[in-house]
Formats: structure tokens, C-alpha cells, sequence
């Protein structure tokens, strides 16, 4: 190869040819790591070999070892990146629609006030870093960092269209609802180690809350699973190219919602921060920033509970009579939207539910209406309806 | 009468679900998405108020007579009468408020006997330091006073009501300084605090020294009933006699 | 409570403090509970934390003085303590009020009592977790606190009645407003009780928890809404009737069931009866001249003597006691303020409900910390 220009350097590959390619079919937030790699990459290449011409490095640089490795780093970023934009989208839109539904204006700053929760994110990262005196230390910033982890890593895990994702492996739901559920136990770590009344209270709350919910969560997704007869998100989105699982399973999806509302610790099942009476519940001693980072995670959470609503009952990126469109990822967003907007109306018009009521209604109500749900799907693919 | 409320909603009613008030939200959002919300944008749009709303204190500084009915009536002590010069240079006395205390109750505005204090719709009088909000004579002017802002004391006497006549009244048309005259000295310093100048020393004889002996006299067309001279007389000699 | 005793089951007792800065407790002031989980076995409130010496300090003003001063006691019912001062100076004076003076009176103090519920009402959304109600409920409230400015200069402290009459006439397009705002409030609330009422989430909230009996209701001496939601029939408006009550065709909301939702049910009914209170008093108005008299003048000092006087206040059974020794300014003057007792009947109310429902209970009290701790 002649080293007299960078363009050498800069190839954009198609990345499928790359030797080392990690996934069966095309992914876009890989080619975007990789063609962002071959930029980078391409003019370190390129500068080294003006410093040190002949040089083995940059060579190196460029090898479809190196450009791939690199091209997963960024692709998760990437993938990060979305996923937060999507989530002070989503912030944004619960802003202005509750003010709206208040008959107040909600945001304000910058266009549709936009930029407002961008600024109150940037304010919380000015606040004090409060740690009260007898906490247990440990605890207090593992369970932390644990609750907001396992959310964006599930968050991350939704694939936007066949062809973005992170992985595409044929336990995707099992592991996305696995990573999902695992936020009681540090829940209840974290409102243990703030060694406060309320907190701790609110932490067994928020436990009761989502073990009793996640029962039926699981028995509603094992309905569409068995309509499917795959575990396969991608599989389990192509199943609904004619029809939305929302209309044979039109009582699992109601259920679903609000499973999924109480899963995801929203309004009107937001006992678990309560503020009326319990301050701001679990999170009462996390100040500053750490309390921006748990909303954030909140919506992370929601945007969870959003994607698994459409991907199981409304049939994912694609649209009833066209199938998949030039843009799918923007489908699967709209879709995302619509499904939170509801879960926003829930939170305008209805107040907090009690704790025993909740849970009385998950487990007499919601929890038989799934099985119901469950064999309702059996009986319609034994009679083969479906 | 009925009750419209408890008869819609009997006892054993549990609601409707959720899905009515989603729906009512839904309309709401609908409805001020369309036209625009209640929310008032505060400091680039402000609410419309009335003439008569009770802000900070006006004064007006031309017919002011410095009685000092206002201060006395202030329940936060927050008016004190200074000595200003008016625009002939003359000193005169005019009150001062300080804005800080004030409690906006309008008691000055509606004691005044000449309508000189009014109300007015002024009520950002955020300020850097408290001195600030100490508002001279001069300052407490406010621009276009209007007649809304002046607060009339209309008042009706039993006595008069119980004879049928129903003209409206004020203490300070009706109620008038006494003389007590054993207690009199003949100072003659009511005479000179009256700010209306209804206080005349008239000379009544001549004591044992032949010095002449002197007696308030009351003008009471140009009373107000300040209580000036009340609260002057060394002697206590003078006291309010209250028509009801 | 008893759920758990039967079980056998028992978990540690402990005390939680809520206040006096918390978000349930709208002002000052602390409430202790002794929680068993989640369920309440004692409560323990503390005011006192807005202290003013408000009845000492009355002792060093002039009787005309007071009346700015009494507003203050309570930022959302403040035409009726003003109003109770009020009458009880004049019935310390032996004074009949003028009869437009009393639709007046009437009328400022319904107007009053509408913009105190929707203040309890918005409340009691936040606490039950609903902004939405919260915020339709003040927005309502906002066009009466524009009935206050437009009747007397100011929204909150209106400072309105006078001994012996009221402050002014009511401006010439008050009753237009009034009558707008009255007739748009109630379509309003129909709306607001859409949210409440119709939702089984709020329902259910509230019905069934803290019962509390007629028996109850005597020992503790709890006045107000909350005890005709109990089935006391006991309003002072029509059975010791002041102003012009007795001249105007209400009714008194009375239920029997004794638990939160009964005592919500009687105050958004006392909300409807407060408009139809406001129509009447207007078509009574139009039948008096414009020109008669609204206030009379009365005497500076009070002759000596021991006076009391109530008057129904949103809140319950307002009084006051006044000590008068022949000066200006009176020899003592005492409150009784119907949210200090009603507090302490938080244990009553309080015991074997859940910690979610401190909230709900308490704001049934409606708390107002400036008269109770006066």
C-alpha cells in the first residue's frame, strides 16, 4: 500500500467483510463504531506514518482485529448514547404532557423546552455530594450504582430494529426481564444501608411491589412466548408482521400495562417514594447527583417497561399490513412514545394507590387474570386459531 | 333545596375505575394544548388588577395636611410624619412609610379625612437594602391615582338611622375635641399643632395678675378630628367627644 | 393491627417522627406515630412551632387595629376570623349590624369557605399522590382570590369586615363577576370530581379508614366538616345563626358513615351549598337600595364586660372570648381555633390505619398551623 495519502487509511469496509464480525446479520451501531474507528483510527494511522514511515503500528491500527474490537467499544456507546437521548426525550415528554394535562406550561427552556431537563441534570451535577454520617458505606454506593446499572445495561438490551441491537441470541427477552427484575434486592440494600426509618419502609415497600408484579409479568410474557414458540426477540417481533399479539391477547396486554407500570415504580404505584408520607422513599438520603443518576435510572426503567409492551404486544418495529419500513427504529420509537404517553395519563389522572391494595390487586387479580391469559393462548393453539 | 352532590354519589359507590378521569385529563391536555394554559408567564405578563387593590401606600402630596390620622391608625407603626419642604420651600409635615413593615391593610388610606393616602396597585417593591424601603413623602407618590384608589369611610350613625335620615358620614365630620375647663391652662399649644388651623385662642378674661386668660375655640366646619390637640395638651384638658 | 395479633406475628415497635418539616404536614408541626410495619398503633402531635403571642399581642392594640391582625390567623380562612372578631366586638358594642352589611358579610364569607375547601381539596391531592387535582383545584381557587381583590384590594388578607358593618360597598360589577365565577366553578368542579369520585384508586383510598363514632366526636370535641361526617346535624350557620344565615335557604350536609370519605363528601357539598348561599344572598341584595347603609360607627372602646362569640369556620367551630375593661384595646382576648382540637384527635383517627394513610387522615383535618398555634 502507498502511504501518500490518509484516504488509504480510510476505507469504510462494508463490516460484514471485516474477518472478525461478531453478528450474523448487518447492525448498524457496529458500522457506525467501526466506520468512526477507520476515521480515528485511519489519521492516527496516517500521522504516525509521517512521524515513522514504514512503521508496523499503523498497519496494526487498521487490521480488521483492531478496527472490530474497537468498533464494539464505540457500537456500545453509541448504543448509550441513543438510549439516553430517547430517555430525556421521554423526560421531556412526561414533563410537558403532565403540564399540559395540569393546565400548566411545563418546560420552558429552549425549544418546546427541550433543554430544560438537560439543564436540571447539568444543576443536579452541581449539588453538594451529601453522604450522611452512620450509613453503611459499602452498600450505600454499590446498591446504588447496582439499581442504576442493571436498569441502562436491560435499557441497552432493547433492540431498536432487526438490525440494532446489542446482541441478537435466542434468550434476548429472558435475559432483558432477568436484568430488569433484579432491582428490588439492591432496592432493599440500598434502603437498609441509609439507616432511615422512611427509607427502609419504603425499600420493603418497593420489594413487595415488584416481586408480587413480576410474577405475573412472567406468566404474560410465557403466553406470548408460547404463541411464538420462540424466545427470540427478533423472533417474537416477525411472528406479528400480520397481526399485533395486542389482539388475541387484548386482556394479557391490559394486564401487562399495568404490571408494567407498577414494575417500573411510576405513578399511580410510585409507593415506593411515596413523597407524601415517606419523604422521597428509598432514595430519601442519595442528595445531589446520585439522586439525578436513580431518576434517570427511573426512566431507564420505564423506557424497559415501554420497549417489552411493544416488542411482545405491538408488534415491535413493525406495522400491521407494510411490515418493516426504511426506518424501523424510528417505528419502534414512535411506538415507544405512544405506549408512554399512556403510562403518563395513568400517572395525570389517578392518585397513589395503597400498599395493600396494590398488592391485593396483583396477587387476586392480576396474577389469575394472566393465567387466564395463559390458557386462553393454550386453548387457542391447540384449536389452532392462532 | 337539594344537595346536588350527595345525590349524585350514593354511599356504596366506588368509582368507575381509572378510565374516566383519564379521559377527563385527556380533555384538559386536548384543551389547553389547543388554547393556551391558565399559567400567567409572571414577570413578561402580569395579571389584570383592579383600581382598588391594596398595595403599597400613595400619597398625594398636595393635599395632605399632615394631620397624622395615618399614623396613629397604622396597626404595624410603619408611617412616621417627617418635616419636608413642599414646593414653596415651606416645611411641612407629611408622612413617611416604611415599605418593609407595612402590612397593606389600607387603614391609612381609609382614615384619611382629605383622601390624600390612597391605595395603589403597586406590589413589586422588592428592594436591595431595607433602607430602601423607607419611601419618603416625596416617593409615595404614585403615578395616575384615580379615584378607585381613594377609600371613602362612609359610615352611618345609629342616631341617625333611628330619625330615618341616611346620609353617609365620617368620624372625622362628626366627632369633636371637648374642653374640659378646669384643666385648661391657656398654652394655647393645640392652637398651634392644629394642622387645619380650626383652633383658635380666643381671650375669655382676665385672671387675678391681669394676664388675659385664653381658651381654645373650634372651628368645626374645618376640624378632622385629628386629636392632635388631644394628644398635645399638657394638661389633658381636651378630650374626643364620639357622636354614635 | 389486629391482623397481625391474630397471627401471632409480631415485628418491632417504632417511633417515627413526621415533621415539622415533612411533606404531609402542610406548616409546622410533628407528628409522632408508633408504626408495627406498616401499621399505626399510636399517634402523638406536637404544635406549637408557629407560636406568635398573637392574644398577647392583641392587648397592646386598639379594638380597629385587631382586624388586620385576625385575618392573619389563617392564610385561607381569613374573612371568617376577621369576621368573628368582628362579632364579637359588636356584640360587646350591643350593635346591629345593617342589613346590607350582613349580605355582605355572607357573601364574602362563603366566598371564603369555597377557596378554603379547594385549598383542602388541592391538598388532599398532593397527599394522595395526584398533582392533577392539586393543580385544577388551585386554578379554581385563583378566581375567588380574584372575588376578594375585586371586593376589598386583596387576595388572601382581605381585611374586609369592620366593626359595626364592612369595610366598603361592593364595586358595580361584582356581582357580574361573582355570578360568572360561581356559575363556571361549579361546572368546574364537576370536573375536579371526576378525578376524585369517579376513580376507584381515590376511593378506595379513603373510604373505610378512620372511623370514628358520635361518641368519639363529643369526647374529643372534633367540630367542623369532620364531625358531620360523623352524624352530628350541628352547623352554627343555621343553629345559632349570625349575618344574614337565617334569611337564606341552605342545607347542611350530614352523612353517618364516620370515615375519611364521608368527611371529604361533606365538604365538596358544603362547596355546592356555598354557591347557591352566594346566589341567594346577590337576589337579596338586589332587593335592598344601593344607597342604604353598609356600615355603622361604633364607639373606639368597648364597655366592660365578657363577651364570647362562633361562627362556623371551614375548618370547624371558630370562637372567641374577648375581656373587655372599658379602654380601647382589649383586656384579653381568647381564640379557639377548631384545627388545635380537631388535632388532637389524631390518635383516634389515626390508630390501626396504614402509613399511607397518615396523609389522607390528616388532611382531612385540613391543618392551618396560624390559628392553631396562634
Amino acid at each position: 500500500m502507498g502511504y501518500d495519502s490518509i484516504l488509504n487509511w480510510v476505507t469504510f469496509d462494508n463490516p460484514v467483510n471485516n474477518a472478525f464480525y461478531p453478528f450474523e446479520v448487518y447492525n448498524v451501531p457496529y458500522d457506525i463504531g467501526a466506520k468512526l474507528w477507520e476515521l480515528i483510527g485511519g489519521t492516527l494511522a496516517w500521522l504516525i506514518n509521517l512521524l515513522v514511515p514504514g512503521n508496523g503500528v499503523s498497519t496494526w491500527l487498521v487490521s480488521d482485529a483492531v478496527v472490530n474490537a474497537l468498533a464494539i467499544i464505540l457500537m456500545v456507546i453509541v448504543i448509550f448514547a441513543v438510549g439516553f437521548i430517547i430517555n430525556l426525550t421521554m423526560i421531556w415528554q412526561e414533563r410537558k404532557v403532565l403540564g399540559r394535562g395540569m393546565d400548566r406550561r411545563g418546560t420552558k427552556i429552549g425549544p418546546l423546552g427541550y433543554f430544560q431537563c438537560v439543564g436540571d441534570g447539568l444543576k443536579t451535577f452541581m449539588k453538594e455530594n451529601v453522604v450522611p454520617k452512620d450509613v453503611d458505606k459499602k452498600i450505600y454506593w454499590w446498591a446504588l450504582a447496582l439499581v442504576i446499572g442493571t436498569g441502562v445495561l436491560a435499557a441497552c438490551m432493547i433492540p431498536l430494529s432487526d438490525r440494532w441491537f446489542i446482541m441478537d441470541f435466542h434468550a434476548g427477552i429472558l435475559t432483558i426481564y432477568a436484568l430488569f427484575a433484579l432491582a428490588p434486592f439492591f432496592i432493599l440494600g440500598a434502603s437498609w444501608a441509609q439507616n432511615n426509618k422512611y427509607s427502609m419502609m419504603a425499600g420493603f415497600r418497593a420489594a413487595e411491589l415488584m416481586i408480587s408484579y413480576e410474577i405475573p409479568m412472567l406468566l404474560l410474557m410465557t403466553a406470548v412466548i408460547l404463541q411464538t414458540g420462540s424466545f427470540n426477540i427478533n423472533g417474537i417481533v416477525n411472528a406479528q408482521s400480520e397481526m399485533w399479539f395486542m389482539i388475541p391477547q387484548f386482556l394479557g396486554f391490559i394486564t401487562f400495562f399495568i404490571c408494567a407500570v407498577a414494575e417500573s415504580e411510576r405513578a399511580p404505584f410510585d409507593l415506593a417514594e411515596a413523597e407524601s408520607e415517606l419523604v422521597e422513599g428509598w432514595q430519601t438520603e442519595y442528595a445531589g447527583m446520585k439522586w439525578g443518576l436513580i431518576m434517570l435510572g427511573d426512566y431507564f426503567r420505564g423506557y424497559i417497561c415501554c420497549g417489552l409492551i411493544v416488542l411482545l404486544y405491538m408488534g415491535g418495529w413493525l406495522l400491521p399490513g407494510i411490515g418493516g419500513t426504511a426506518v424501523p427504529e424510528l417505528v419502534f420509537l414512535a411506538k415507544i412514545f405512544v405506549v408512554f404517553f399512556f403510562f403518563i395519563l395513568a400517572r395525570l389522572a389517578i392518585p397513589r394507590v395503597r400498599i395493600d391494595q396494590i398488592l391485593n390487586a396483583g396477587w387476586k387479580v392480576l396474577m389469575p387474570l394472566s393465567l387466564i391469559n395463559l390458557l386462553l393462548v393454550v386453548l387457542m393453539q391447540t384449536g389452532g386459531l392462532i | 333545596m337539594a344537595m346536588k352532590y350527595l345525590h349524585k354519589y350514593p354511599k356504596k359507590f366506588r368509582g368507575t375505575g381509572g378510565i374516566r378521569p383519564m379521559l377527563q385529563a385527556l380533555k384538559t391536555m386536548v384543551k389547553t394544548t389547543v388554547h393556551r394554559p391558565v399559567t400567567i408567564m409572571y414577570p413578561y405578563e402580569k395579571e389584570w388588577i383592579p383600581d382598588n387593590y391594596r398595595g403599597r401606600p400613595g400619597l398625594r402630596f398636595d393635599r395632605c395636611i399632615g394631620c397624622g390620622i395615618c399614623e396613629r391608625a397604622c396597626p404595624t407603626k410603619c408611617i412616621t410624619i417627617v418635616e419636608v419642604e413642599d414646593d414653596d420651600g415651606k416645611i411641612v409635615r407629611r408622612p413617611q412609610v416604611y415599605v418593609g413593615r407595612c402590612m397593606m391593610c389600607g387603614y391609612c388610606a381609609e382614615y384619611c379625612p382629605v383622601d390624600a393616602m390612597t391605595t395603589t396597585p403597586d406590589y413589586e417593591l422588592a428592594e436591595f437594602t431595607r433602607k430602601d424601603l423607607i419611601y419618603d413623602p416625596r416617593r409615595l407618590a404614585f403615578e395616575g391615582t384615580t379615584e378607585m384608589m381613594e377609600v371613602h369611610l362612609e359610615e352611618h350613625l345609629q342616631s341617625n338611622l333611628d330619625k330615618g335620615i341616611e346620609k353617609p358620614t365620617a368620624f372625622f365630620d362628626t366627632d369633636r375635641p371637648v374642653l374640659d375647663d378646669n384643666l385648661c391652662i391657656g398654652c394655647s399649644r393645640c392652637a398651634k399643632v392644629c394642622p387645619t388651623s380650626a383652633i383658635e385662642m380666643v381671650v375669655v378674661g382676665q385672671n387675678a395678675k391681669g394676664r388675659d386668660i385664653k381658651r381654645p375655640k373650634l372651628d368645626s366646619t374645618k376640624c378632622v378630628c385629628c386629636e392632635r390637640c388631644v394628644i398635645e395638651c399638657p394638661k389633658d384638658a381636651l378630650e374626643i367627644e364620639e357622636v354614635l | 393491627m389486629s391482623e397481625l395479633s391474630r397471627t401471632g406475628y409480631q415485628t418491632d415497635k417504632m417511633w417515627v417522627t413526621m415533621g415539622p418539616q415533612h411533606p404531609f404536614s402542610h406548616g409546622l408541626w410533628t407528628l409522632r406515630v408508633k408504626v408495627d410495619g406498616e401499621y399505626i398503633l399510636d399517634a402523638e402531635p406536637e404544635v406549637g412551632y408557629l407560636h406568635r403571642g398573637w392574644e398577647k399581642e392583641c392587648e397592646n392594640r386598639t379594638y380597629a387595629k385587631i382586624i388586620p391582625m385576625a385575618d392573619r390567623l389563617c392564610y385561607s380562612a381569613s374573612m371568617t376570623w376577621s369576621h368573628l372578631y368582628c362579632k364579637v366586638a359588636e356584640e360587646a358594642l350591643d350593635v346591629e349590624l345593617p342589613e346590607r352589611a350582613q349580605y355582605l358579610r355572607v357573601i364574602a364569607d362563603e366566598i371564603c369557605r369555597i377557596q378554603s375547601h379547594l385549598m383542602w381539596l388541592a391538598a388532599l391531592g398532593t397527599d394522595l399522590g395526584s398533582l392533577t387535582i392539586f393543580l385544577w383545584c388551585l386554578r379554581e381557587r385563583e378566581f375567588f382570590l380574584d372575588l376578594n381583590v375585586r371586593l376589598c384590594g386583596q387576595r388572601l388578607t382581605t381585611n374586609y369586615p369592620r366593626i359595626g358593618g364592612v369595610r366598603n360597598d361592593m364595586p358595580y360589577y361584582f356581582e357580574r363577576d361573582c355570578m360568572r365565577v360561581v356559575t363556571r366553578f361549579e361546572k368546574a368542579l364537576w370536573d375536579i370530581i371526576n378525578l376524585t369520585d369517579e376513580s376507584t384508586v381515590f376511593v378506595n383510598r379513603l373510604k373505610g379508614i378512620s372511623y370514628l363514632t358520635r361518641k368519639q366526636v363529643a369526647n374529643l370535641g372534633i367540630t367542623g366538616p369532620a364531625m358531620r361526617g360523623c352524624g352530628v346535624d350541628y352547623d352554627i350557620r343555621r343553629d345559632d345563626p349570625y349575618a344574614a344565615y337565617d334569611k337564606l335557604d341552605f342545607e347542611v350536609p350530614v352523612l353517618k358513615e364516620g370515615d375519611a370519605y364521608a368527611r371529604y363528601m361533606v365538604r365538596i357539598e358544603e362547596m355546592f351549598q356555598s354557591c347557591e348561599l352566594i346566589r341567594q344572598a346577590f337576589n337579596a341584595l338586589q332587593k335592598i337600595p344601593k344607597t342604604s347603609p353598609y356600615r355603622l360607627k361604633v364607639s373606639r372602646n368597648i364597655p366592660e364586660g365578657t363577651h364570647m362569640a362562633r361562627i362556623e369556620d371551614p375548618r370547624g367551630d371558630a370562637m372567641m372570648y374577648l375581656v373587655s375593661d372599658g379602654t380601647g384595646s382589649p383586656y384579653r382576648l381568647k381564640v379557639r381555633s377548631p384545627v388545635f382540637v380537631n388535632v388532637s384527635a389524631s390518635k383516634a383517627m389515626l390508630e390501626g390505619c396504614r402509613v399511607a394513610d397518615i396523609p389522607a387522615v390528616m388532611a382531612m383535618i385540613d391543618m392551618c398551623l396560624g390559628e392553631t398555634d396562634r
